[in-house]
C-alpha cells in the first residue's frame, strides 16, 4: 500500500524528501532559542577580525572628553535606516522651530529586551540656534527596579551606520520625558542618530550598550 | 525566514549576498535558532553549542560572496556550514575519548547521524515555511498515510490542486535543503 508514491517521487530528488518527511520526529521541528548574549559576541567578533565594514568604536578616535564610548558589545550595532543626513541650517532661525524628526524604535537583535514595548517620537527644535530634542508620545519601560535609569543620546554614525561617537543629553524621566538641550558644541548635522539605552546607577557615565529605541532624524 | 518557492530569492538572502551589514542581524533573527538548536542536539547544551553557533555566523559572513541563492536557501547554506563544523568537533571529540580509553561508551552522534539530523532539521524548517494549505496537505499525506484521493476530500479540494501543492511544496523543502549538501 505505498500510495503516498504517487507524490512526487517520479522527479529525481524529491523521493529523498519524502524519505525524511517520513522520517521526522517532533524533535526535529523543536527550536531553542540560542542564549542571550550570543549575538553580541557574533557581533564584536564580525567587528573586531576585519570581517566586516562594521569598526568597533573603541578602535577609533574619540572626539572629546564629554563623548562616552560604547562598550565593544554595541560597537558593532548596525543603526538601521540611516542614510538620509539631516541638513539643518541657519535658514530657519525661528523660535522653537521643529526642524528634524525621529521615530524610535526598538531592535529585537541588538537592543536590551526590557525596550520590547517601548515606542518614542523626538523632534530637533531649533530656538535661534539653540538645539534641543524634545520628546513625545513616549511609552518607556520602568527600570527603577533595575536600579538603572533611562538616558538619551545622540550619535554621529559613519557611512555604515556604526556608531563613531555619541554625546548624552541626560536621565529621562519616563512619565514627563520633556525637552532636552543640544550641547552647543555638538552638530545635530553630524549627531543625527537618537537612542535611549538603559543605564545601570553603578556610576559608569559612559553608554551601558543597553539601548532600547533608536532612529535617524530626518528633516520635517 | 525561508523562501516560498524554489529558486526565489527573498530579500534577507539578497542583501545577505551584497554584504549588507543589516543583512547579518537579519539571518541571525531568521535562523540563529535553526542552527543553535542543531549544534545543540549534536553537542549538548553546553557552551560548545553556542561556539559553534557563533562560528558558523562568522564563518558565513566571511565567506558570503561564496552563497548562491540559485542553489539552495540561505537556511540550507548556513546549516551546511554547521554540519561541517560540528562533525570536526564530533571527529575530535572522538580522537580525545579513543585517547582516553578505548572501552568507554561514547555518547556522541556519529557523522551521518549529524548529517541527517541537520536535515532532517532543515526539512522541518522548510515545512513550517511553506503555505498553510500546502503544508496541511503534506501532512496529512506524510505523516497521516492518507492516499491523495483521501487528502482532496478531507480537505475539499480538486485532487489535481492536491498534487500540485504536494509538488510544489517538495520542491521548496528541496530548494531549502540543496545548499547544505
Amino acid at each position: 500500500m505505498n500510495q503516498q508514491h504517487d507524490a512526487g517521487s517520479q522527479e529525481p530528488g524529491l523521493a529523498e524528501i519524502e524519505v525524511i518527511l517520513r522520517e521526522l520526529s517532533d524533535a526535529d521541528a523543536e527550536l531553542v532559542a540560542p542564549p542571550a548574549g550570543l549575538w553580541d559576541r557574533i557581533q564584536t567578533e564580525v567587528a573586531t577580525s576585519g570581517g566586516s565594514n562594521v569598526v568597533a568604536l573603541d578602535r577609533r578616535r574619540r572626539i572629546s572628553l564629554r563623548m562616552a564610548s560604547l562598550g565593544a558589545a554595541a560597537a558593532a550595532v548596525v543603526v538601521i535606516a540611516v542614510g538620509s543626513v539631516v541638513l539643518l541650517s541657519q535658514r530657519d532661525a525661528r523660535s522653537g522651530t521643529v526642524v528634524a524628526s525621529a521615530q524610535l524604535a526598538y531592535d529585537p537583535v541588538n537592543f536590551d529586551a526590557l525596550g520590547a514595548d517601548s515606542s518614542a517620537t523626538a523632534s530637533l527644535v531649533n530656538d535661534n540656534g539653540a538645539f534641543t530634542i524634545n520628546l513625545d508620545e513616549s511609552r518607556l519601560p520602568d527600570v527603577a527596579a533595575e536600579a538603572a535609569d533611562l538616558e538619551l543620546w545622540l550619535i554621529e554614525p559613519d557611512a555604515q551606520g556604526n556608531p563613531v561617537a555619541l554625546v548624552s543629553l541626560g536621565l529621562i524621566d519616563r512619565l514627563e520625558p520633556g525637552v532636552f538641550t543640544v550641547p552647543a558644541d555638538y552638530d545635530p548635522d553630524v549627531f543625527y542618530v537618537v537612542d535611549i539605552s538603559i543605564e545601570p546607577r553603578d556610576g559608569d557615565a559612559t553608554h551601558s550598550a543597553r539601548s532600547i529605541l533608536r532612529g535617524p532624524l530626518t528633516e520635517a | 525566514m525561508l523562501t516560498q518557492a524554489s529558486g526565489e530569492v527573498d530579500a534577507v538572502e539578497e542583501a545577505f549576498l551584497r554584504g549588507d551589514e543589516s543583512s547579518l542581524p537579519a539571518a541571525y533573527a531568521a535562523h540563529g535558532s535553526l542552527v543553535y538548536s542543531f549544534c545543540r542536539r549534536a553537542l549538548g547544551a553546553d557552551d560548545r553549542a553556542s561556539d559553534v553557533t557563533q562560528e558558523v555566523f562568522v564563518s558565513a559572513w566571511r565567506a558570503r560572496a561564496q552563497f548562491d541563492p540559485s542553489k539552495g536557501s540561505l537556511a540550507g547554506w548556513l546549516m551546511g556550514i554547521a554540519k561541517h563544523r560540528l562533525i570536526d568537533h564530533v571527529r575530535s571529540e572522538k580522537r580525545h575519548s579513543d585517547r582516553r580509553s578505548s572501552s568507554a561508551v561514547i555518547d556522541i552522534p556519529v557523522e551521518s547521524e549529524v548529517d541527517q539530523m541537520g536535515d532532517r532539521m532543515l526539512v522541518a524548517e522548510a515545512l513550517r515555511s511553506l503555505p498553510e494549505r500546502s503544508r496541511t496537505i503534506i501532512e496529512l499525506v506524510y505523516f497521516g498515510d492518507l492516499t491523495h484521493s483521501q487528502v482532496a476530500e478531507r480537505t475539499s479540494l480538486p485532487l489535481g490542486t492536491v498534487k500540485s501543492d504536494i509538488r510544489r511544496g517538495l520542491a521548496s523543502i528541496r530548494h531549502q535543503l540543496e545548499a547544505s549538501q
